[in-house]
């Protein structure tokens, strides 16, 4: 069945051009179930390639390759060929990643069965869904990094057509922009890093790089420039620290796009990057470093931003944002095993997480959680499903959550306690802002009456994926750590003498770290668990200026802007100078220098030419009139004795030869 | 030896016969020396062995050519000329055109210098004509031509009524 | 010394320059032609010469001096008529009176 593994990407690609060119628009067209059921299908291919693998029953890592084109070149002096091939290379982490993003893929598209139901490009929408599981599924299993590199664009281009569905508005069109821009901005460290690397090593094969580096002909300037690229690649699709300011305002798109694509596979895409390119971080401490406290740092931040938020969707995204630094810390810190864990059961709890939210806005047709509460009367299945996301998130013991959270502090706490500080308090704050949007939304007394009477219970297309959803989010974890089964099939040997255990890490570290989660969630239903908010909203005055701050989310939308105005700016500036200065001196300039050249040119013609051909013509005359006077007088013997004299001297000279 | 003799007689009886020529004032005694001069040509020509030459220079030149400038000479001449200057100011001026053309005459016949000859002379005459009427004939029919056409002009020229 | 064909070079040169001189200084018309007369006489001088001293065996200089003999014969007939006819008119064989080509 590994044979036939370039299916799983091909087929969603082939059903999304069906859907889009074979029926036309219609708000209850069928096509969607063609999309539905490629999905499934790659969803039992891809299960049953886990299963192998985890049983053993399937050796990997599995490659295979076509030739696509190649090129003969001269290096050295000696002929050399540069092959690309396309082809697979189903590694562990690729195994993983397979299930995650078929699964998701598959709820998603049955859930917006129902949340897209009556819209007016319904089609189109799943064309859309089915191209981007496409583009993320050959993002996975691609074995040649110049593949990857493109279904990396494509990847970014589907959410730019997924952000801005709702392009009749504003808002949607801007939020699909900026993330398209942003990630690009990314983009280029990561072209910079390929073209590096393939300078460098003359191939974009995953295994041939990984020997490369592994034989040490990677100079460490070189992986540290390559590692740093990659990282800023990342660092724009994974939504890091500063590029991360796309991803809230790609709320704009509908809720099961969020779940798919900001929450659990494209999102991912930078931090399966990293760890499909970790071997070069191994090579380079310095690109190890920055992506320990890039993660560090965004982990952080984002949770602070969450606090403020009052938009649903928009709290889950920074949540978002901050458990993809989670990520990145535990890649940075050698926590290889850990980060994609972590990805595996954030996939599935941060999907249940937007899915409910998809399922409340559905039910009140507002994101403001301040227009909900008490919404668990209504619908208790969402609330339930909620709650248990909102454990698995925070970090409950047992829940999928704790078990990847957990390996993940044990792991930066043995490289740099400070980096486990920072991930500790970002912990914290997660717990205390989830818990806070389950409260508000779900608890308390309802605050839009309307609203309140109008809202009911999703239909099955939407409960049963969260159901589904929301049993993995529990036994996931379990189910991976079982006879360390996650840990045999992604691991990273290191090379000998790096990756050393610096600071050993105290026994019952996590449960310190549970006790703080603990009280963070009964301060959290101290202020949002009752019925009124005094105390939430005497803090908020007290601290307004804190408040201020993070609402504005640091100010870095207006940095960005700053620095696009800062660019546009410089090139106006550029402009100027080259067609006011530049053009002037050198163009006109020159132009002016030559008609000058030519009208010097015409004045040394009329001055000195002109006059010599006068002055010559004047010296005829005047030879003549010379000659003239010789025979003024008439005198014949005058006449004589000259031609004599002429005569005899030519005679002479001629004798003289 | 006699040769040598006879030249250097001959050479100057025509060079001081030339140079008595042009510095003589009466100009009947320089028309005279010029018949002189041009007869001791004619006995250059016999040094030379040229004897129809000398025959023919002795024939033209002198019993014709001398002769009849001396007529000319009479005819136009005045006492009062007898006594007058007859050199007139650019003497120096051909001088030194002489000399130039001295110079050059020398430095050409410089190849030609040594040649010498011990051929015994013999008749020409029959030579001549036979060129004359031969190679020659040509020529010789063009001359007659152009003694005609002076014959003609030296008529229509000394006619009375001339303007 | 025996004679070479430098002598009779010599005696032609000669000849030749002191006709030029008198073509070039004497007043009186007929003065002129008396000197030309001494240039034809120089060149037959070296005709014949050439021809005795290189060419002992053929008479074409003896003939061409002939020609010259006979050109310069028709040539004083008709410049001696002319002077007859110019000083008819203006009573002078002087030629520094004709200057009619003055200017």
């Amino acid at each position: 069945m590994l044979e036939h593994v370039y299916l799983i990407p091909l087929i969603p690609l082939v059903v999304s051009f069906i859907i889009l060119l074979a029926a036309p628009e219609d708000p209850h067209s069928p096509m969607p179930w063609v999309g539905i059921a490629a999905t499934g299908w790659c969803l039992v291919q891809s299960s049953a390639i886990f299963y192998g693998a985890a049983t053993g029953a399937l050796h990997l890592p599995y490659q295979m390759d076509w030739s696509w084109f190649s090129f003969g070149a001269s290096v050295g002096g000696k002929p050399f060929l540069y092959d690309m091939p396309i082809g697979v290379l189903i590694d562990g982490p690729a195994a993983v990643m397979l299930v995650v993003v078929c699964l998701v893929s598959f709820l998603v598209q049955v859930y917006s069965l129902a949340y897209m139901h009556g819209d007016t490009r319904f089609k189109r929408y799943y064309a859309y869904l089915s191209f981007f599981t496409a583009s993320m599924l050959g993002l996975v299993v691609s074995s040649n990094l110049l593949v990857t590199f493109c279904c990396w664009e494509l990847v970014g281009f589907s959410s730019y057509i997924l952000i801005g569905f709702w392009f009749e508005r504003a808002e949607p069109a801007y939020a699909a922009k900026k993330a398209f821009i942003t990630t690009k901005l990314g983009d280029l460290g990561l072209y910079v890093a390929l073209l590096l690397i393939f300078s460098l090593v003359g191939s974009f094969q995953i295994p041939q790089i990984a020997q490369f580096v592994e034989r040490g002909y990677m100079p460490a300037g070189a992986a540290t420039a390559i590692g740093l690229g990659l990282l800023c690649g990342a660092a724009g699709k994974s939504a890091q620290f500063p590029l991360f300011i796309w991803l809230p305002d790609a709320m704009e798109g509908p809720t099961p796009v969020s779940a798919l694509i900001h929450a659990a596979t494209m999102v991912a895409a930078g931090i399966y990057l990293v760890a499909k390119c970790y071997f070069i971080f191994a090579a380079s401490p310095v690109a190890m470093f920055a992506v320990a406290w890039a993660g560090a740092l965004t982990a952080l931040l984002a949770a602070t931003m969450a606090l403020v938020c009052y938009d649903i969707k928009r709290v889950l995204a920074f949540s978002t944002v901050s458990q993809l630094g989670f990520m990145m810390c535990a890649l940075g810190c050698w926590g290889y095993t850990a980060g994609l864990f972590h990805l595996t059961t954030h996939a599935a709890f941060k999907a249940l997480l937007f899915l409910c939210a998809g399922s409340v806005i559905h039910a009140v047709h507002t994101n403001d959680m301040r227009l909900m509460g008490n919404l668990s009367k209504k619908m208790p299945f969402t609330a339930l499903a909620t709650f248990v996301g909102t454990c698995a998130i925070a970090g409950i013991p047992f829940l999928s959550g704790w078990y990847s959270k957990d390996m993940i502090l044990e792991r930066v706490y043995e490289y740099d306690p400070h980096l486990f500080l920072i991930l500790a308090l970002s912990a914290v704050l997660t717990a205390f802002y989830m818990f806070r949007l389950v409260f508000l939304t779900f608890t308390g007394t309802e605050r839009d009456l309307e609203r309140y009477r109008h809202a009911h219970e999703s239909p099955w297309t939407i409960t049963v994926p969260l159901g589904i959803l929301a049993v993995l989010s529990i036994f996931s974890g379990a189910l991976l750590e079982h006879n360390h089964l996650f840990e045999h099939l992604v691991h990273f040997e290191p090379p000998a003498g790096l990756a050393p255990r610096l600071h050993e890490a105290p026994p019952g570290l996590g449960w310190v770290v549970f006790a703080a989660v603990a009280c963070a969630i009964l301060f959290s239903y101290r202020l949002y668990g009752g019925h009124d908010f005094r105390l939430a909203e005497d803090l908020k005055r007290r601290l307004a200026p804190v408040f201020n701050l993070l609402e504005r989310r640091y100010y870095l939308d207006e940095i960005f802007l700053a620095l696009v105005d800062l660019g546009d700016r410089s090139a106006r500036l550029a402009f100027w100078v080259d067609s006011e200065v530049i053009d002037r001196i050198f163009v006109d300039g020159w132009g002016l220098l030559t008609l000058l050249a030519a009208q010097l040119g015409q004045l040394f013609d009329t001055l000195f030419i002109d006059r010599m051909v006068d002055e010559t013509g004047g010296l005829s005359v005047s030879v003549g009139g010379a000659l003239r006077w010789l025979v003024r007088r008439g005198m014949v013997q005058e006449y004589l004795l000259w031609t004599a004299a002429v005569l005899s001297t030519l005679a002479f000279l001629i004798a003289w030869r | 030896m006699i040769e040598t003799i006879a030249f250097y007689c001959m050479a100057a009886v025509a060079l001081g016969g030339a140079v008595l020529v042009v510095s003589l004032r009466n100009t009947v005694h320089s028309a005279l020396a010029l018949g002189l001069s041009l007869a001791g040509v004619a006995g250059l020509f016999a040094c030379l062995g040229a004897d129809f030459l000398f025959a023919g220079q002795l024939l033209i030149y002198v019993g014709g050519i001398a002769i009849l400038i001396v007529f000319v000479v009479m005819l136009l001449g005045r006492t009062s000329d007898l006594h007058l200057r007859q050199v007139n100011e650019q003497w120096a001026a051909a001088l030194l055109v002489c000399a130039i053309t001295g110079a050059g005459l020398w430095r050409l016949g410089g190849l030609y210098r040594a040649a010498t000859s011990s051929v015994p002379a013999t008749a020409t005459t029959r030579s001549i004509g036979l060129l004359m009427l031969g190679d020659y004939a040509l020529p010789f029919e063009l001359i007659s031509l152009v003694l005609l056409a002076a014959l003609l002009g030296a008529v229509f020229f000394s006619r009375k009524d001339i303007s | 010394m025996s004679l070479s064909l430098g002598h009779y070079l010599v005696l032609g040169a000669a000849l030749f320059l002191i006709g030029l001189f008198g073509a070039l200084t004497r007043r009186n018309v007929i003065s002129i032609l008396m000197s030309i007369e001494l240039m034809f006489n120089a060149a037959n001088i070296n005709l014949a010469a050439f021809n005795h001293y290189l060419h002992p065996a053929a008479v074409t200089g003896m003939t061409v001096a002939l020609f010259v003999i006979t050109i310069a014969a028709a040539e004083v007939v008709v410049g001696l008529a002319l002077v007859l006819a110019i000083y008819r008119n203006s009573a002078t064989a002087y030629v520094e009176d004709f200057h009619l080509l003055k200017g």
